[in-house]
């Protein structure tokens, strides 16, 4: 990519002292990476140990690592709920959510960014208004709507109203408008029409930009809540956020290995999503950093 | 603008919907749909029909075999609890082949309720819902729960032996709408470990004023900082205001009157909170934590009030003997009661309503009560489940549960202002934080509350107006 050639082209000039300085921003953006680490991490390697610890232990004074270490959180977990079950809806929910998020983000983006058409700074405004409307808000018409339909307790129930999500376009909006517009005059010249020009030209160049909106939006159905409780009813229905929820005791102690153990069910798959397209993400950051 | 700023203020009413207008509207949205209610149902309805007919005649049509009436059940049970609940759904599917009961469950209190909010208005109904003490009353002023007391008399259930001080909150105007099934009270816990090196005698303070003497002793500080505290306080998201409810009566105040007067400004009851404020500061041996059963059980305090219904987790998870006993006196005895109970929508129809009814008499007779409490520690709602050999032999192994017990019949139902009033339980609650926490003065906080719960009880007059006249 040109980002390292850039950078290169860029050190000669600098002076000695701002090089001195470059290093002390180093130094101070270092620390803050590992002070986000240990935000972020701390709470992981909480739930890590704790899926490992005995009740007994985690309710006493707080150890780093586990002192009796149990494997019993597990299966106790594993068996207090269909868990197989979540497995199963969880994806297809997530990743149907997702391939229906990424569509309608690329399209709508697509025509935001490029097509001409009359009143668009006012669809875009619309756009925006509607990334302001907190989720919760809309639960109970959306509920009403679905309930109408007759989708209560349906995949479709769970994935509808999430199929198309405002930031999604947004992001991708945003991305599409920073592309050399040179290269899709290009393909314009040579006889590409929008699908061509979407498929071919866009997608590819904004790929590290769709790629971390897709996970976004992974991680972000993955880990939904809220909605699927409120639209499902039974238990061969419902996501994992929920099949850890009820592990939890509504009144009482809570046992929290067994709690955590389940969470590590739901953090594991998104782990293994992450490690694989991380390149692609990183790549996106990168991107956006750029351009700024 | 404007317009946006409307249809978002409409919705929000929606969501908070339940506390009465808009439920009503919701309900009276609803109500044309009643009549046909079997038509409209989705998905059976229209097979209804021909039930609906001899609905009123039910027990002939239900006792004809091959007649299962397919319930379905919404409730908050989860971990422990809602295995010990799928249990009594699968003895009760068991034990008779007239009804079959799916118990579904639909997150916490506060999230069953929401939905069956927006339930209510979608019309896709529950047959029996649990609502907890602080829920039901906003839905019996909707009209959205029904009447139990026909049902009752052909479900043949005997009201005279359910516990009165549980059964009588679900009752108004002589009506029963609400049955005790999960209902727990406030309880003094201690530890029994540290109890025994500050040489206190092995029993729970008869009064405050003996536990402010016992107090200095539990205390252990580091300079001015307190290690371990004598007394736990929770913060306001876990109730405060339910705990500190029996303490106010027991200081002779109160939150309200039956009326919906809000007596917050009483000297009693800030008389009660400026007690609760000397103690996490001018007598400085309490502290306000954010997790009570597990720092209690992590030894940061040496006693607390909490609900019966940790009673089992906290005595099998403490590494020390855990004691308990009645709440202390001050100037009178004041325990108050929680949790939740069972409730039949009044959109149900009526054979599917019987069913419901049969489900819950099941569910709090004498001896599925005792298997309940046993195995979640709730109070058991029978008075004759009492008597039962294998509750005396659970008595004996478990002696703090049968204190728990014996101080049901000394407590009493909670003031209109935490249970009646939309949010009046966290608008207390945060009174409480910023009298413990930020140390501000009672009298001018609980001025404020007063202001806001009255605020917070007007509309819920006028719908209760309209319903009772």
């Amino acid at each position: 990519m040109a980002l390292p050639d850039e950078l290169v082209l860029a050190r000669p000039v600098e002076s000695v002292q701002a090089r001195r300085q470059g290093r002390r921003w180093r130094l101070a953006g270092y620390l803050a990476m590992a002070l986000a680490m240990l935000v972020i991490g701390l709470p992981v390697y909480w739930t890590l140990i704790a899926a490992f610890k005995t009740s007994a232990e985690i309710y006493g004074p707080p150890t780093w690592f586990p002192q009796a270490p149990t494997l019993a959180n597990f299966p106790a977990a594993w068996n207090a709920a269909p868990f197989a079950r979540f497995y199963l809806n969880s994806f297809i929910t997530t990743l149907g959510g997702m391939a229906a998020e990424v569509f309608f983000a690329v399209t709508s983006a697509y025509a935001l960014a490029f097509l001409r058409f009359p009143r668009k700074d006012l669809v875009f405004l619309l756009l925006l208004a509607a990334l302001m409307v907190p989720v919760e808000i809309t639960i109970v018409p959306n509920y009403l709507t679905i309930a109408r339909l007759g989708w209560i307790n349906t995949y479709q129930g769970i994935i509808i109203p999430g199929a198309a999500i405002a930031y999604g376009t947004f992001l991708l909006r945003q991305a599409f408008k920073a592309l050399p517009y040179e290269v899709i005059e290009a393909a314009r010249v040579d006889g590409a029409g929008h699908l061509r020009t979407l498929v071919s030209v866009v997608i590819p160049m904004a790929q590290p930009a769709i790629v971390t909106m897709a996970l976004l939006s992974l991680v972000a159905k993955w880990n939904d809540f809220l909605w699927p409780l409120i639209v499902t009813n039974t238990a061969n229905m419902r996501t994992l956020p929920i099949g850890i929820y009820w592990l939890r005791n509504s009144e009482g102690v809570i046992n929290w290995g067994v709690v955590m153990a389940g969470s590590l069910f739901l953090i594991i798959p998104v782990m293994i999503a992450f490690l694989f397209v991380q390149r692609y993400i990183v790549e996106g950051i990168a991107a956006g950093a750029v351009k700024g | 603008m404007e317009q946006r700023k409307l249809t978002r203020r409409q919705m929000l009413r929606v969501l908070v919907a339940g506390s009465g207008a808009a439920a009503l509207a919701a309900c009276g949205a609803q109500a044309p749909a009643t009549g046909p209610a079997p038509t409209t149902a989705p998905g059976g309805g229209e097979a209804q029909a021909p039930t609906t007919a001899p609905a009123t005649a039910a027990p002939t049509v239900v006792s004809q075999t091959g007649s299962t009436v397919n319930i379905t059940y919404w409730g908050s049970f989860s971990g422990g609890l809602g295995e010990a609940e799928q249990a009594m759904v699968q003895r009760f599917n068991e034990a008779q082949n007239e009804v079959k009961v799916e118990y579904q469950f639909q997150g916490s209190y506060e999230e069953t309720a929401q939905k069956f909010t927006a339930a209510l208005q979608a019309n896709v109904i529950p047959d029996v819902i649990l609502l907890s003490d602080v829920w039901w009353f906003g839905f019996y002023v909707a009209g959205a729960i029904a009447e139990l007391d026909g049902l009752a008399q052909q479900a043949a259930v005997d009201f005279a032996d359910y516990e009165p001080v549980l059964l009588n909150e679900g009752v108004r105007q002589g009506k029963h709408f609400w049955i005790p099934f999960a209902r727990s009270t406030p309880l003094f816990y201690y530890n029994k470990q540290l109890w025994a090196e500050a040489g206190l005698p092995d029993r729970a303070p008869e009064t405050w004023a003996e536990f402010s003497e016992w107090a200095p002793k539990l205390v252990v500080k580091e300079g001015d900082k307190l290690t371990r505290a004598a007394f736990l306080h929770p913060n306001g998201a876990s109730y405060i205001a339910w705990l500190f409810q029996g303490v106010t009566w027991q200081h002779g105040g109160q939150y309200s009157l039956p009326d919906f007067t809000m007596t917050m400004t009483d000297a009693n009851t800030v008389r009660a909170a400026q007690f609760y404020q000397d103690t996490a500061r001018k007598l400085g041996w309490a502290t306000l934590v954010q997790e009570l059963n597990k720092d209690f059980i992590g030894g940061v305090g040496a006693a607390m009030l909490a609900s019966t219904g940790g009673l089992a987790g906290i005595t099998r998870d403490a590494p020390f003997k855990v004691g308990v006993g009645f709440l202390p006196r001050e100037t009178s005895f004041g325990c108050c009661t929680g949790g939740a109970g069972l409730a039949i929508p009044s959109g149900t129809p009526d054979e599917k309503k019987l069913a419901a009814m049969k489900y819950i008499a099941f569910a709090t007779n004498p001896e599925q009560a005792g298997i309940w409490s046993r195995s979640t520690g709730y109070m058991p709602v029978r008075i004759s489940t009492k008597q039962s050999p294998e509750m005396q032999a659970f008595f004996t192994e478990n002696p703090n549960f049968k204190t728990a017990v014996e101080q049901l019949p000394l407590t009493r139902a909670q003031d209109a202002a935490r249970v009646f009033v939309r949010n009046g339980d966290q608008i207390i609650g945060k009174g409480l934080e910023r009298i413990i926490v930020n140390g501000e003065a009672p009298a001018t906080v609980f001025a404020d509350v007063n202001q806001e719960l009255s605020t917070a009880a007007a509309p819920i007059l006028e719908d209760l107006k309209a319903v009772e006249g």
